[in-house]
């Protein structure tokens, strides 16, 4: 599984890094809706998840510090 | 490890390959962040379930809690910005307040909330990051320092990252490395503290009270934990690319280590094969929950945005993790930000969520005494999930609207409704407010 999304990933790169979006056509990748990453507001939902899901990492939330026990 | 350097490997290979078409061209510098900004965040969470972990995998799961936290975003010159965080959240549960179901005036119960001193805290949390960028803004450097605190848990925190920008600002690629230094005060439930290590005994304040139903001869084989500590060192890798004119992507790869103690001492465990004593409605503990003092967990994500046209976006997010304690879970959500005017945006938004149970996971009374690990927590169990929200954002783009020397930027409010399929949700609401200082 892990192997199969890496080498998609690379693959996917590979294809597109020579693609060079210049700075005056970023007008729809600089939309706020765009960013890669969630809202401010979004954060203490993710921080619930991270204390109630075994899982945690790879979205931006927390990767300790904390019990979460409650 | 071979797996770690199956995907550690090809990442830098990768953020080398691309070095090489990095664009050298002097750019125009404009200062990173032009205004002082703050963030005003709150939430409210609120959640119920039968399975609290707390009275063995069955009792109340009900649980509120209300966060305020404010960020203030300082540039300090062109290139630097210092960002202070500050958060308190306060919360009553239920499930907490049975650590000592005999300390109120209600029937003791694992359904019934106690009012002892277990049934509500606060906690406290105040992080500080420096954010350095250079002169082409194409290398970001960051160090951020945390502490936070509640009534029987303290961690510190500190972390820095690296982050790259080549081809024209098309690609970034970013490591981190994060440390928690964690230290509980161990609260054991309030009957096995009685019998402790060699402490045998019955303590006066709640046997000499209270008649034993069932088993009479109760008597835990109770040792209290070794350490206190609880350590976390992370490592993450991420890498974004911008496809095209309105598509972009993301990869994240994180590596977290535990290590210390990383039950919680006051969750309960009972096992099949001791007889059962009870306190009124209470089952009386066999022990608390025993696990592995190290865990290594993996995280790969991704995210894939699509500007579709001036009123759709469509913001997506997938994530596969496992961890050594046997847990696998897949994550993937969809937000579709729609722009109803030049100042508000809706958000629906559904995330689907799954996991395996930990191999230290069995449900209530299933444990067996002669086990080395177990806990009947039902947030490491087998389960699905699905959360639907919806929000609304207003977005000033003008600074119109002004309090004192605040120009306000932008209003979040969103709402998420969370169910698993195992008899528990819950609910958030959220909300931001962001002002510039002009």
């Amino acid at each position: 599984m892990i192997k199969k999304v890496i080498i998609i990933v690379l693959l996917v790169a590979s294809l597109t890094s020579c693609v060079a979006v210049k700075e005056y056509e970023k007008i729809n990748i600089n939309d706020p809706d765009m960013a890669l990453s969630d809202k401010k507001a979004d954060r203490n939902t993710t921080t619930f998840h991270s204390y109630r899901e075994g899982a945690a990492g790879a979205n931006g939330g927390k990767t300790g510090g904390g019990c979460g026990c409650n | 490890m071979n797996f770690s350097q199956n995907i550690v490997l090809p990442f830098f290979l990768f953020s080398f390959l691309i070095g090489f078409s990095q664009d050298s061209a002097d750019v125009y510098k404009k200062r990173v962040l032009e205004n002082t900004e703050v963030d005003f965040l709150s939430s409210y969470y609120s959640q119920d379930g039968d399975n609290a972990a707390v009275s063995g995998g069955f009792g109340s799961e009900e649980l509120t809690d209300a966060t305020g936290t404010v960020i203030v975003s300082i540039p300090l010159n062109d290139d630097d910005i210092l960002t202070i965080d500050a958060g308190i959240s306060a919360y009553t549960s239920a499930s907490s307040s049975n650590v000592d179901p005999f300390d109120g005036n209600k029937l003791a119960d694992p359904f019934v909330a106690s009012s002892g001193a277990s049934s509500s805290d606060l906690w406290g949390n105040v992080t500080g990051t420096y954010t350095h960028s250079s002169d082409s803004r194409n290398d970001i450097w960051s160090a951020k320092a945390s502490v936070s605190s509640e009534y029987d848990y303290f961690s510190i925190g500190a972390g820095g990252s690296y982050t790259k920008l080549f081809n024209q600002k098309n690609t970034e690629v970013n490591v981190n490395l994060n440390v928690y230094l964690d230290t509980w005060k161990t609260f054991y439930p309030i009957e096995l503290r009685s019998f402790a290590n060699a402490r045998n005994g019955f303590d006066p304040f709640i046997f000499d009270r209270n008649s034993i139903i069932g088993n009479q001869n109760y008597n835990p084989d109770f040792k209290e934990l070794d350490s206190k500590e609880r350590n976390s060192y992370s490592l993450g890798f991420g890498f974004s690319q911008i496809l095209s004119k309105n598509l972009q992507g993301s990869l994240m790869l994180d590596f977290i280590q535990q290590k210390g103690l990383l039950s919680s001492p006051f969750q309960r465990v009972y096992f099949s094969d001791v007889p059962d004593s009870f306190i009124e409605n209470f089952q009386l503990a066999d022990d608390i929950e025993r696990l592995p003092d190290s865990r290594l967990k993996i995280a790969i994500g991704g995210r894939l945005n699509y500007y579709v046209n001036e009123v759709f976006v469509l913001r997506s997010y997938y994530r596969y993790y496992t961890d050594d304690w046997g847990i696998k879970s897949h994550t993937a959500s969809l937000e579709i930000p729609i722009k109803i005017s030049q100042k508000f945006t809706l958000f629906p938004s559904y995330r689907y969520y799954m996991q395996t149970a930990a191999d230290y996971f069995a449900p209530f009374e299933s444990h067996l005494s002669t086990d080395e690990f177990y806990t009947s927590d039902y947030d490491i169990s087998e389960y699905t999930a699905n959360q639907y929200g919806f929000g609304v954002s207003y977005t000033d783009l003008l600074n119109s609207f002004n309090v004192w020397n605040l120009g306000l930027k932008s209003i979040d409010l969103k709402y998420n409704k969370y169910d698993r399929n195992s008899n528990f949700s819950a609910s958030i609401v959220t909300g931001g407010i962001k002002f510039i200082i002009e």
